[in-house]
């Protein structure tokens, strides 16, 4: 009957030793998320005494929705995220492939691949701080372009430009990213049986090939997984363009992201906790809903072909 | 049979040379790309050691004499880089400590012992993992201040007893690991439980505990937006980002040497982690992305 041996068990000890993340996600993580839930459906504001607020349904909601502010910002991290994740994921895919090659079989590939995730060591913050004065007006690039080279007759100034700060963040993004995605598909791609290899190379098969017809297929679930977890990250964008270009993403709000806002929201003049919460809630929902889209895109092809 | 034999030396010659080239090529891109990540960073450091004067006159590639200088310029416009590197080390060695410890402690309770809603339990801890931490941070800006624990260190530190992410790192850390026999005589000999975690599990996962700490210390040493939320206009607690934020805006313009000079020292000990852990960091990167 008993398949353990100890006499008394001591499977209890279970609930002990877990407690202390229960206890403390049920305070600190669960509360907090209801509460931000319940902020979204009222008006609550930060006032001497009292940061609280009367419920008024899914009026914040309906306000932001017909807020051409709020679709900016929407509209603003969408294309800050698609516009770096395309060019990370080539950059990423291709080093991958580069890394992991056997007909190559480069040298030096742990040095190259533990360089390239420096940038996402640093602080957000040493980062704008860092680019802001490359990119000044007696900036190095500035002094390079039209001193050293001569090729602009004047200083450009990047940071008054919508276009280049936009660009700019988009940079850095792909700069801090691509070497942690690179390193995430060597790991996936390592993982492939080297048989598979070999024998579509008994068969003729081209380099291109196979990483298209073998590579690729078989990847998929790590590339959905890089996918994912660089949405989410990059939908709730707000380091980089907020330290870059100021919390209001200037110039024009060009990288005005949408928990920018939400933090203006709740910063004074606004001091609006209920508006700024129901930002995060539409964040949430929509973060969630693109996730399960893209899951659904991706296996579906696979279960069919099983069942 | 002699021609045929040039013509397929000449095939191989050829072939041989544009595998050259193009190993050539990759590596001509993996230099670049090397340059595109490391020149900043040496820039960096380069310019904290150099006058706004020299700095403004053009890029250098050999250090400056300035850097003591920089250094009482940052002192003298009132910003006390100590405090903030105290500040930054209190919430970064804290919450490290707690998520390695407690994170452990949760998966050493889902892989060791047998209990109900065990599955429910841990599968709702994997879910938890997708969910960042900026979505409720306004909930629990607000819930803190009603707490009056805004402006303190606790709500940087408390949470990180709770971390989803590495306790499924540790569950399969242990789950290749852990000998049920071992703990099984170890019960025999009348450790108590406590004990048999702290002396076989803690040493048990304990690479992987390095590994998950990196990632852990540098993510709180960086971190910006909860800081920014929950600190407040506390500035005697304000940690190195917000202290450098500040800094940004108002020193920023007067002195280019001093602002280098504080970004340099945000620098140090994510170079010293860098230079002595960056296997482990790639490592606990392919790890993390191969099981999940």
């Amino acid at each position: 009957m008993n398949k353990r041996k100890s006499a008394i068990s001591k499977d209890y000890y279970g609930y002990i030793f877990m407690a202390p993340f229960i206890i403390i996600f049920l305070a600190f993580i669960m509360i907090p998320i209801f509460n931000t839930f319940y902020l979204s459906l009222t008006d609550a504001r930060i006032r001497p005494g009292t940061w609280g607020g009367d419920f008024v349904g899914i009026a914040n909601f309906i306000e932001l929705l017909g807020e051409p502010m709020f679709q900016l910002a929407v509209r603003n991290t969408w294309m800050l995220w698609l516009f770096n994740f395309v060019p990370q994921m080539i950059l990423a895919l291709v080093l991958a492939a580069m890394f992991t090659s056997t007909t190559f079989k480069l040298k030096g590939t742990g040095f190259f691949k533990a360089a390239y995730y420096l940038p996402n060591l640093l602080m957000p913050v040493t980062i704008a701080a860092l680019f802001q004065s490359f990119l000044g007006l007696l900036g190095p690039v500035n002094q390079v372009m039209v001193g050293t080279l001569g090729i602009w007759d004047t200083a450009r100034n990047f940071l008054q430009n919508a276009t280049d700060v936009r660009i700019t963040v988009i940079f850095l993004q792909t700069w801090m990213w691509f070497g942690q995605t690179a390193i995430v598909l060597v790991a996936g791609m390592t993982a492939i049986s080297p048989s598979l290899y070999e024998s579509a190379m008994i068969d003729g098969a081209s380099q291109a090939k196979m990483f298209f017809k073998i590579t690729i297929p078989l990847l998929k679930p790590i590339l959905l997984f890089v996918l994912v977890t660089s949405l989410v990250g990059g939908l709730h964008m707000f380091d980089i363009p907020h330290l870059l270009a100021g919390s209001f993403g200037n110039p024009g709000n060009s990288v005005l992201t949408v928990n920018m806002l939400m933090n203006n929201r709740r910063g004074a003049p606004s001091l609006l906790l209920g508006n700024s919460a129901a930002i995060s809630v539409l964040l949430f929902f929509m973060s969630s809903f693109v996730a399960l889209v893209v899951f659904r895109l991706f296996r579906d092809p696979a279960e069919k072909r099983e069942s | 049979m002699k021609t045929a034999n040039v013509n397929y030396a000449q095939k191989t010659n050829s072939y041989v040379m544009k595998q050259r080239v193009t190993k050539g090529l990759c590596y001509a891109l993996l230099i670049f790309l090397l340059l595109v990540c490391i020149v900043p960073v040496y820039m960096l450091l380069i310019n904290s050691t150099r006058s706004t004067v020299q700095i403004n006159a053009g890029p250098s590639l050999l250090p400056g004499t300035e850097f003591f200088t920089n250094w009482s310029t940052l002192t003298t416009l009132g910003v006390d880089v100590w405090l903030g590197i105290r500040n930054s080390a209190i919430v970064a060695f804290s919450s490290t400590f707690l998520t390695i410890y407690f994170s452990m402690l949760t998966a050493w309770a889902v892989v060791v012992y047998q209990f109900r809603f065990k599955r429910a339990m841990f599968a709702f801890i994997i879910a938890m993992t997708m969910i960042p931490g900026q979505l409720y941070l306004i909930g629990y800006f607000q819930y803190m201040n009603t707490l009056g624990l805004l402006g303190t260190f606790a709500p940087l530190i408390i949470p990180a007893i709770a971390a989803p992410g590495a306790v499924f790192f540790f569950k399969q850390y242990l789950d290749s690991s852990v000998s049920l026999e071992l703990i099984e005589a170890a019960r025999i000999d009348g450790a108590s439980e406590f004990r048999i975690f702290n002396s076989i599990g803690l040493p048990l996962a304990a690479p992987g505990a390095f590994t998950m700490g990196i990632f852990s210390f540098v993510g709180s040493w960086n971190a910006f937006m909860g800081p920014l939320f929950l600190l407040g206009a506390n500035t005697e607690l304000h940690t190195l980002p917000i202290l450098m934020s500040r800094m940004q805006g108002d020193v920023f313009r007067r002195d280019l040497g001093a602002i280098y000079f504080g970004m340099a020292f945000t620098l140090i000990p994510i170079i010293i982690v860098y230079l002595a852990f960056s296997k482990y960091i790639v490592t606990g990167i392919s790890l993390g992305a191969v099981k999940e």
